[in-house]
């Protein structure tokens, strides 16, 4: 069996979940006080940042603090119990596929969701933005390639984050400490963007990354600025040992059973 | 005696050590804040409690929040997993003495992990600050009006995962609703009635009649929540 058909059939297997509405109900409730609220973005030019950037970034920000870090926990539940929940673990160990593979297709499907909920976040923006333009009589709607930018930046910076929480969910056995870990973990995030180890800290990377773009966009408010070295060879390595890690632990706990 | 039978069911899931440590980690929060930056908050004026709780509550609220939310959703996913629901429908009891067992079973773990947080605000008050005479009286009316305004999300939290056979649909609303409260604004009465913006109150410092008011309303969405359970669980053996 190739990795593309384990994807898609992994796919095919959270078809009904409802996850996508969740995913959708969180960006709504993301844009619906921005617009209530627009004014507010006139009110930001001593920062040096243009209203249609602010509306833009503010939710964003909002968005990669919490909630979508958030969404990915949520996603790691989903893919761990759609197999545990009658033992279709079981069955799936029994294929004669390498577990590798079968762990690295369900951690496609998780960042699939990331990028879903991204491109619905992006959406929203955008018909929000509209419905500001025509209230406010302004133009809040950005060009496509600065917003695509800004989706691209955050769906990269989510990658170890996401590798961390499915090793989470992979390796420890009872869901409410895997779950607690992870939703705990994101909480600290916003102090650990500004201390100097924040690169150690992977649930830290999307917020940091839209913060550090506030300040870019934000003429006058000097933000932390992101450094390459030693932030990417960091993450690249969190990723790959979070990913080691869980193909190691895959089907482990099933297997002794 | 459904609550015992409810811990016993629990004992094997962490739920116990779950709450214990989330009790811990909200309570490292001032602490760690007073051991890095302890300058920034003690050349302000007020007593030890309302400085501290300012600095911090917005956080160790959050975690409270998800702390319950988490634990309430694995206290039904343990009936729903394994379909154990069906002997639990099957046995002669009220389908409502199981929700009000764990109910009470969350009130009680929430209180220790509270009890934890307490400990934490007294420590950093004595090591760092000087106490007052009425020092006791505060950290007991905070924590208390805490726990009180926390009541009201544990039991929806809990209501919603009962709904939700499935715990990323109900954990996922629980992060939804989480995430709901921390953008709605905290200093305005009617927005902050949403059980789950709720523990984001502080009383140190709030008027009196805020209090009340705030009290008022926990107490009336318990009400609220106990009857629609009450109604839900009728309903549901309607369509089963």
């Amino acid at each position: 069996m190739s990795f593309i058909s384990l994807v898609s059939v992994e796919f095919m297997k959270i078809k009904r979940s409802r996850i996508l509405f969740i995913l959708l109900a969180a960006t709504i409730i993301l844009w619906l006080p921005s617009i209530l609220n627009v004014h507010l973005n006139f009110g930001m030019q001593a920062e040096g940042i243009s209203p249609e950037n602010n509306f833009f970034i503010q939710g964003f920000m909002a968005m990669s603090w919490f909630m979508f870090p958030a969404s990915m926990v949520v996603g790691t539940v989903l893919l761990n119990q759609t197999e545990r929940m009658n033992k279709g673990i079981i069955k799936m160990l029994a294929l004669p596929i390498h577990s590798m593979k079968l762990c690295l297709a369900k951690f496609m499907v998780l960042l699939a969701l990331a990028a879903a909920q991204i491109l619905m976040m992006a959406g929203m923006y955008y018909g929000s933005a509209a419905v500001c333009s025509a209230a406010q009589d302004y133009n809040f709607i950005l060009p496509p390639v600065f917003v695509a930018k800004e989706m691209g930046l955050l769906f990269l910076s989510a990658i170890p984050m996401t590798a961390f929480f499915y090793m989470l969910s992979v390796s420890i056995q009872t869901p409410i400490f895997s779950v607690g870990i992870g939703l705990a973990s994101i909480v600290p995030s916003v102090l650990i963007i500004n201390t100097k180890l924040w690169f150690a800290y992977p649930m830290s990377y999307p917020f940091f990354v839209i913060t550090s773009e506030y300040g870019k966009l934000a003429a006058n408010l000097d933000t932390a600025q992101i450094t390459l070295i030693p932030w990417i060879p960091v993450a690249i390595a969190v990723t790959l040992i979070t990913l080691f890690i869980s193909c190691i632990r895959f089907g482990q706990a099933e297997r002794r059973e | 005696m459904s609550v015992f039978l409810e811990f016993k069911k629990a004992k094997r899931t962490g739920l116990l050590a779950a709450y214990i440590a989330g009790g811990m980690l909200a309570a490292a929060v001032p602490v760690v804040n007073m051991a890095v930056r302890s300058e920034m908050y003690l050349t302000r004026q007020g007593n030890p409690v309302s400085i501290l709780f300012h600095a911090n509550w917005q956080m160790m609220a959050m975690l409270n929040i998800l702390l319950v939310t988490s634990g309430t959703c694995l206290l039904y996913h343990i009936e729903y997993a394994d379909n154990a629901i069906q002997k639990v429908k099957s046995l002669p009891i009220w389908e409502s003495s199981v929700f009000f067992g764990k109910a009470l079973l969350t009130i009680m773990m929430s209180a220790a992990a509270l009890a934890i947080e307490a400990g934490a605000i007294a420590f950093c008050s004595c090591y760092w600050m000087e106490i007052g005479k009425d020092f006791w009286m505060e950290l007991c009316k905070s924590f208390g009006y805490a726990f009180g305004l926390l009541l009201p999300c544990m039991i929806l939290s809990l209501l919603i995962a009962q709904i939700c056979r499935n715990m990323w649909v109900s954990l996922g609303i629980g992060v939804v609703c989480t995430f709901t409260a921390t953008m709605l604004p905290t200093d305005r009465f009617m927005p902050s009635l949403f059980p789950f913006a709720m523990p984001f109150q502080i009383f140190a410092d709030a008027d009196r009649s805020q209090i009340i008011a705030f009290i008022t309303a926990a107490a009336a969405e318990l009400a609220i929540l106990v009857l629609a359970e009450l109604l839900l669980l009728r309903i549901r053996r309607w369509f089963e």
